[in-house]
């Protein structure tokens, strides 16, 4: 019975946190008015959001050992994240195209490009995370890195354009009334690499 | 609630749970073989580097596993980063045989949950839902009682039958989590206004890369979208009612698993629509039949 106890209190701890996960995420879907919910419940969602992250020793300064164990055993289970999967609407999905130019000023494209179509897949979610970093140093930074991976490729191209943009697929009446699928560019660097450079941005 | 938990059950859905991971863990390291080195090195030309990507996690907490702990405990013995990602890759690869095999099942589940770990928290930035649903299902193979009586060790090395009231609870504890997140998943859908029109469905199926079936292949299915949409919703919201009565739970396993399967092939996220076949056939499915071939219900 005293092993049957213990199973069920760790059980009890973990089902909270995975629940608790879920529901932090579930309330920050509907705290960024993406649900057709009234927009006057906004706060309360964001409070709720608030106290799941309280919950979950997000609060608490970086070095905490309680966060610090807490976000330890989430990435340990896999419950670090919620389930809002393609939800509440499936967002657009982003591109990132490079612009080469050569000395001689000619220019060519290129895509970033991976070994395998399951890598490719995986590339997504790279994508969507340049789209959702507001902090620009950072985005800027990863486009400089995706940059100098294509120039060890053409290392005799003088600047390299990264520019980033979302792909508008049209909706079912769109492609019906012909609607082609276009491109809005969310931001655009310019990058130069000398061959001396060794080592990554 | 001891009865529910701990009322004992057979060790099939480890076996089911053990072999499928197994195979997870192999096709994983097949389709990333190419790009392994790409995904993990420091070198130049390497995609998005690894010390950014663990910088991220990092924030998140110092204490989660990372490849470049395999590769600073390599440079200590005069590994060559190359060499500790191959040798990382290697160990990876042979968890999951160990696993489909059922040799040293307990070492194999441990090995891979934290290769795995490591792995998918190196390379963050392109990891997707397929990652944590492995790593859901890795913690609690190592956490269960192998091994079961399918795996070689329980036949070569005459290791006895495990606990049979562990064995139900394991079961319970996956069974509950697929709840929480299929519930999660559907409610949230349930909340956008494109799941009730069909415009959510078309754009998932529309949106690149995912876009293996041509638009206009599609629009000619244009009036099951609406009844498709909310059919997924609702077969989510309700899988943690539906999946419990006896009646009922072929009904939603087999609605759940065509969804994922056809995920998996009109969205080509053939892992993804595997490891969730593999949840809900250990969670759920087992039970439905015996191995031996008697149905139970």
């Amino acid at each position: 019975m005293r092993f049957q106890r213990a199973y069920l209190i760790g059980f009890a701890l973990h089902f909270f946190l995975l629940v608790t996960v879920a529901s932090r995420d579930f309330f920050a879907v509907l705290a960024d008015g993406s649900s057709y919910l009234p927009a006057a419940l906004e706060p309360r969602w964001r409070a709720l959001e608030d106290a799941n992250f309280t919950v979950l020793g997000q609060k608490l300064p970086p070095n905490n050992p309680m966060r610090e164990t807490i976000a330890f055993y989430l990435h340990a289970a896999g419950i670090e994240a919620g389930y809002g999967y393609f939800a509440p609407n499936v967002p657009y999905s982003y591109k990132l195209v490079f612009q080469l130019t050569y000395p001689d000023g000619t220019t060519e494209y290129e895509l970033p490009s991976v070994a395998t179509t399951e890598t490719g897949r995986r590339l997504p979610t790279l994508l969507d995370y340049i789209a959702a970093n507001r902090y620009e140093p950072l985005r800027q930074l990863i486009l400089k890195m995706l940059a100098y991976s294509v120039w060890q490729h053409h290392r005799d191209a003088l600047k390299i354009r990264a520019v980033f943009g979302a792909v508008i697929t049209p909706s079912m009446s769109g492609y019906k009334r012909g609607d082609e699928p276009s491109y809005a560019v969310v931001c655009a660097y310019d990058f130069g690499f000398s061959k001396t450079e060794r080592s990554p941005p | 609630m001891n009865e529910w938990f701990f009322g004992g059950t057979t060790d099939n859905w480890l076996a089911a749970l053990r072999i499928g991971l197994g195979l997870q863990l192999v096709l994983y390291c097949m389709i990333s073989r190419a790009d392994w080195r790409q995904m993990f090195a420091l070198d130049p030309g390497s995609f998005v580097t690894r010390d950014l990507t663990e910088a991220l996690v990092t924030l998140g907490s110092t204490l989660v596993p990372r490849v470049s702990w395999f590769i600073s405990a390599g440079e200590f013995i005069g590994l060559s980063e190359a060499t500790v990602l191959w040798v990382a890759w290697s160990g990876l690869l042979a968890a999951g045989l160990c696993l489909v095999a059922g040799i040293f099942c307990r070492s194999a589940a441990i090995a891979g949950w934290f290769l795995h770990l490591s792995a998918i928290k190196s390379s963050a930035l392109l990891s997707y839902g397929v990652d944590n649903f492995t790593s859901i299902g890795l913690f609690y193979l190592m956490l269960s009682p192998l091994p079961d009586h399918l795996a070689l060790d329980s036949s070569w090395r005459k290791w006895p039958a495990k606990n049979a009231q562990l064995q139900s609870f394991w079961q319970r504890v996956l069974q509950l989590h697929l709840c929480v997140i299929y519930f999660f998943s559907g409610l949230t859908k349930l909340l956008g206004s494109g799941w009730w029109n069909g415009e959510s469905l078309w754009r998932a199926l529309t949106r690149p890369p995912f876009d293996i079936v041509p638009s206009e292949v599609l629009i000619r299915g244009k009036y099951l979208f609406i009844p498709l949409g909310l059919g997924i919703c609702l077969l989510e919201t309700s899988y943690p009612i539906f999946i419990w009565l006896r009646r009922t739970r072929l009904i939603w396993l087999v609605g759940i698993i065509a969804m994922h399967g056809a995920i998996a092939v009109l969205m080509g996220l053939y892992l993804f629509g595997l490891i969730m076949a593999v949840l809900n056939v250990a969670a759920f499915g087992i039970d439905l039949f015996r191995l031996h071939g008697k149905k139970v219900i």
